[in-house]
């Protein structure tokens, strides 16, 4: 038996860097963090196939290989979705892309793509989790618990007295959702105010324009109780706003961020105060900052004849899903079946643990960062990137290993047609 | 691999050449002596009339990192504009005019025979970010300067009386921590002071909460550089960046260095006087005049040029209140990790209007009375005061007196009579060019093997047809070798190379570690293990270029 200490974590997007790995022959089991997706995603058997499967028949690695690069190099319309991987697989898969004319997008870009909507028309003002973990002497979390989706963010971010804050009192205000049971407990006396709402299934954005009301200074008589959370905003030295995107529900999530950001520097023009917009589970932050950095624009990014072209519609991978006649879809991280269908082929690289209901035309079983072998995260607020270690060695390449050799395979099968002659 | 380049004409000035024609060798990637009668090289190139340099160096650049990637998710229309397909030789595609996109930017400096470009603002929360970013512009050689003086960390060693000591070893613990290159400080402490929703201040203006002032933060840093021996002094963008009448807190900037090497980097931004009806007017004599007399100093430009860019900085403070005038109306704000922040507003700059044309003027005026072209660099603070594509029209300008006093009669009526700029004579030679964008950025970083051609330098060499043109001379050059592989020919890009990593790693007394250690767990809640960028993370394993550190004392 082995421990581990300090091992960081790479799924969820708060970057956790204090996980405790047991080891033995049999495989790895985290300590109880306190987060139920870092205890279910670090237990990983030491046993695992290790082949590669062609439609359900197992097949060495380079055939795998040059099947897939046979496919995507033959392929009119590919897709390369996903894309759960860290930050190196995510640059070979723009690569691939590039050279076979293939989109991108990250399969949880959802939520992303709600904040860039605003960022890209409007701006943003934001801030990050040590910020709002010793500036913020007033948080206010817009719409359901970020917790469902970020386990471990009240108990790292929020509970720690704020170090800047006289007195270090905090207050959390939530506006349009319910703390999850652990969160008031994680919290305790911080949660103050509560009951905002007037009916029982609130219209996010109708309260949001309500507290927007009131800071422009209208309509107190009619909304004391927004009135009193307006002047708290606006009495506080450094107000924290936080959502995840994600868990909006709504016509269009997008205009209650963009009223969000507006809030923000309503307030921020005389007293300092700054959203947090989360979303990023399986490093879909460091492939949107990837994709950012490598094409000039975000994910759901295609190339058109070498050069990229986006279009954060049409390129959606669910819509893309429609015509893509072959699908590379990169799952490191989780070994659970993702949900979708195509009517195309489809190549999955994921953890070789994932049990598969319907076998796609190839699955290549890959490591996962921060198991099987190092690799680049980046954490949901978006500015720092970590560097999960290999914690064991059960022969699983990376993503980046796979798709460097189908470029490999795709340039051989180029050369030998060049020599050909077609 | 040997390859010859002969006859073509040397500006080499670190060893004083200054267009003597003569043969250059390269083996491999190294400037080779000449190997004698017998050799027969694998490739020779007839260079004869041709002008002959290394490979130029941009010491201040934002081409990676956080507020990079920020801005060019912001300057989404400009990247569907601007599209480029990879080239044959392995250069991906990309988008981009002033926020390139990685493979891009390499593409763009590597055909202008730009063989280096150094990040100047590298947070230390968001290093591992800039130097997978770096790692993925290809041909360039690239580092980062750490920016520290905003840092709660700093601030409280400060505030408590730590000692110039504990700071130098802080200094050189987050230097080796995040492998950089050099110290930048941005507007000092006034990043910090913002979060505490101060709005302006000053250079002896202590900041809210820890009481420190800004000339507190740039002397203790200046010393830590120093005693360090850090080949690069404080990398310095001081206070008040934009405000008219800054060019007296520059002045007095100066004055706090008390003697101690600095680098004042874009500093048109902060020559500003407050002459005029308008009350906006050149304060670059004044500060031309303040440099030439202080030997220990030495400074870069960001020079604007006329049209659309974007501007990206840590300072917060500047760019909250320029935000206004952002152009498109979109900007955006950043606090990040108690280290600093980041602020991006789009910006066009317009010849037609008073303000922009007297900032074109000023950062002409600058370059033209700065007497000594070892401490001036040709920069624009790429994005923020014009895209470093823009250099070869600059390098015109600065070459070209006529052709420069036919872009001053274009500009806004008012601008010129509150410059000297129409009265100045001077032109810039090939000289003086090579020594600015090649001789003394090596020098200044510490970069022994770069920016000349002696042998044992890296074969990093550019070959320019002498045109009259000098903008059609800078912008094409007919051959580009980096590491001694011929990467642009005619101004195409015909093969692939990769560039390496710069580092400096002073050494410091690992006690420091428990406090640093102690403020990472409770602050910051990461540990020392997660933030500390490793050897190996660096460009795919290939680890960085380490540069020697001498330890000096303040005399």
């Amino acid at each position: 038996m082995t421990f581990h200490p300090e091992i960081l974590c790479p799924f969820c997007g708060l970057g956790c860097g204090d996980i405790g790995i047991d080891q033995d022959d049999s495989g790895i089991a985290p300590r109880p963090s306190g987060c139920p997706q870092a205890d279910r995603l670090f237990r990983r058997p030491m046993a695992v196939a290790t082949d590669a499967r062609m439609a359900g028949t197992q097949v060495p690695m380079d055939q795998a290989v040059a099947e897939a690069a046979r496919l995507l190099g033959a392929a009119r319309a590919p897709l390369i979705a996903g894309l759960a991987a860290d930050v190196d697989g995510v640059l070979a898969a723009l690569t691939l892309a590039a050279r076979i004319g293939a989109t991108v997008d990250h399969e949880r870009s959802d939520a992303l793509f709600r904040n860039l909507a605003v960022l890209r028309r409007f701006g943003w003002s934001v801030t990050t989790l040590a910020e709002l973990r010793n500036r913020s002497d007033l948080v206010l979390v817009v719409g359901p618990d970020p917790a469902a989706a970020f386990p471990r963010l009240w108990e790292r971010w929020v509970a720690p007295p704020p170090a800047f804050v006289p007195g270090g009192g905090r207050s959390v205000v939530f506006l349009g959702g319910e703390p999850l049971p652990e969160t008031v407990q994680c919290l305790a006396g911080q949660i103050e105010t509560r009951g905002m709402e007037t009916d029982p299934q609130p219209d996010l954005a109708t309260l949001v324009t309500r507290l927007r009301t009131a800071l422009a200074g209208r309509g107190a008589a009619e909304d004391p109780r927004m009135a009193e959370l307006a002047a708290r905003l606006r009495a506080a030295r450094y107000a924290v706003v936080v959502w995840a995107a994600g868990l909006f529900d709504g016509p269009q999530p997008d205009l209650i961020v963009e009223a969000l950001v507006r809030l923000v520097r309503t307030v921020d023009g005389t007293t300092r105060c700054a959203g947090l917009p989360l979303s990023g589970a399986d490093n879909l932050i460091g492939a949107n900052q990837a994709c950012t950095w490598r094409t000039g624009f975000p994910l759901r990014t295609g190339f058109e004849a070498g050069a990229p072209f986006h279009d954060p519609d049409r390129f959606d991978w669910r819509s893309r899903l429609r015509d893509a006649d072959v699908t590379l879809w990169i799952s490191a991280f989780r070994p659970e079946e993702p949900e979708f269908s195509t009517g195309g082929s489809v190549i999955m690289l994921a953890p070789p643990e994932t049990a598969i209901t319907a076998e796609p035309a190839l699955f290549i079983p890959v490591g996962t960062p921060g198991i099987d072998h190092a690799g680049d995260v980046f954490r949901a607020d978006s500015v720092v990137a970590l560097h999960a270690g290999a914690l064991i060695d059960r022969g699983l390449p990376s993503v980046a290993d796979v798709i460097g050799r189908m470029l490999v395979a795709l340039e051989q099968s180029a050369d030998a047609r060049e020599k050909a002659g077609c | 691999m040997l390859t010859k380049l002969a006859g073509g004409r040397l500006f080499d000035p670190t060893n004083g050449r200054h267009g003597e024609v003569a043969d250059l060798w390269l083996r491999d990637d190294r400037i080779t002596a000449d190997p004698g009668p017998g050799a027969t090289p694998d490739a020779t190139y007839d260079l004869t009339g041709k002008v002959v340099m290394a490979g130029a160096i941009d010491i201040h650049s934002h081409i990676a990192g956080g507020k990079v990637n920020l801005a060019r998710l912001l300057m989404g229309e400009e990247h569907e504009h601007h599209r480029f397909a990879g080239s044959p030789c392995g250069c991906g595609g990309g988008s981009g005019l002033a926020t390139p996109s990685t493979h891009t930017t390499g593409a763009r400096y590597i055909e202008m025979g730009f063989t280096a470009a150094f990040e100047p603002a590298m947070l230390g929360s968001n290093a591992r970010h800039a130097h997978m970013e770096m790692g993925d512009i290809p041909y360039i050689d690239t580092g980062g300067y750490l920016v520290l003086g905003s840092d709660d960390f700093l601030l409280d060693l400060i505030a408590t009386n730590a000692g110039q000591a504990a700071i130098n070893d802080y200094v050189a613990w987050m230097l080796t921590a995040t492998q950089s290159l050099a110290v930048k400080v941005v507007n000092p402490g006034g990043i910090n002071a913002f979060k505490f929703n101060a709005r302006t201040l000053d250079l002896d203006e202590p900041g809210p909460y820890y009481g420190v002032t800004p000339r507190s933060v740039l002397t203790v840093l200046a010393r830590a550089v120093y005693e360090l021996g850090l080949p690069h002094p404080l990398h310095v963008h001081g206070c008040n960046l934009g405000v008219p009448g800054n060019v007296a807190t520059t002045l007095d900037t100066i004055q706090a260095a008390s003697g101690l090497p600095m680098h004042m980097t874009h500093i048109q931004f902060h020559s500003y006087d407050t002459e005029g009806d308008r009350k906006f007017s050149s304060g670059a004599a004044a500060l031309a005049e303040a440099v030439n007399r202080t030997p220990t100093l030495s400074v870069d430009i960001g020079q604007v040029m006329f049209g659309q860019t974007v501007t990206a900085s840590a300072d917060t403070m500047a760019q909250r209140r320029t935000a206004p005038l952002a152009h498109p109306r979109k900007w955006l704000a950043m606090d990040i990790e108690c280290d600093a922040g980041c602020g991006v507003v789009p910006f066009r700059y317009r010849d037609t209007s008073y303000v922009n044309a007297l900032q074109w003027a000023i950062g002409l005026e600058l370059f033209l009375l700065l007497d000594d072209p070892w401490r001036v660099f040709l920069t624009t603070d790429h994005p923020n005061g014009a895209p470093f594509t823009f250099y070869p029209e600059l390098i015109r300008l600065l070459m070209d007196r006529d052709y420069r006093l036919a872009k001053l009669a274009e500009i806004h009526p008012d601008a010129p009579a509150h410059t000297t700029l129409g009265s100045i004579t001077r032109e810039y030679t090939l000289a003086e060019i090579a020594v600015m964008t090649r001789a003394a950025p090596s020098r200044i970083l510490g970069l022994a093997d770069r920016g000349h051609l002696a042998p044992g330098a890296s074969a990093d060499v550019t070959v320019y047809t002498d045109r009259p043109d000098r903008r059609a001379m800078f912008e094409r050059p007919d051959l580009v070798f980096k590491s001694g592989r011929l990467v642009v020919r005619d101004g195409t890009l015909v093969a692939m190379a990769q560039g390496c990593t710069h580092v400096v790693r002073p050494g410091f007394d690992d006690l420091i570690e428990r406090r640093i250690a102690r403020h990472f767990d409770e602050r910051l809640g990461l540990s020392l293990k997660h933030f500390r960028i490793r050897d190996e993370e660096i460009r795919h394993g290939a680890g960085p270029v380490l540069h020697p550190c001498r330890r000096r004392e303040v005399p």
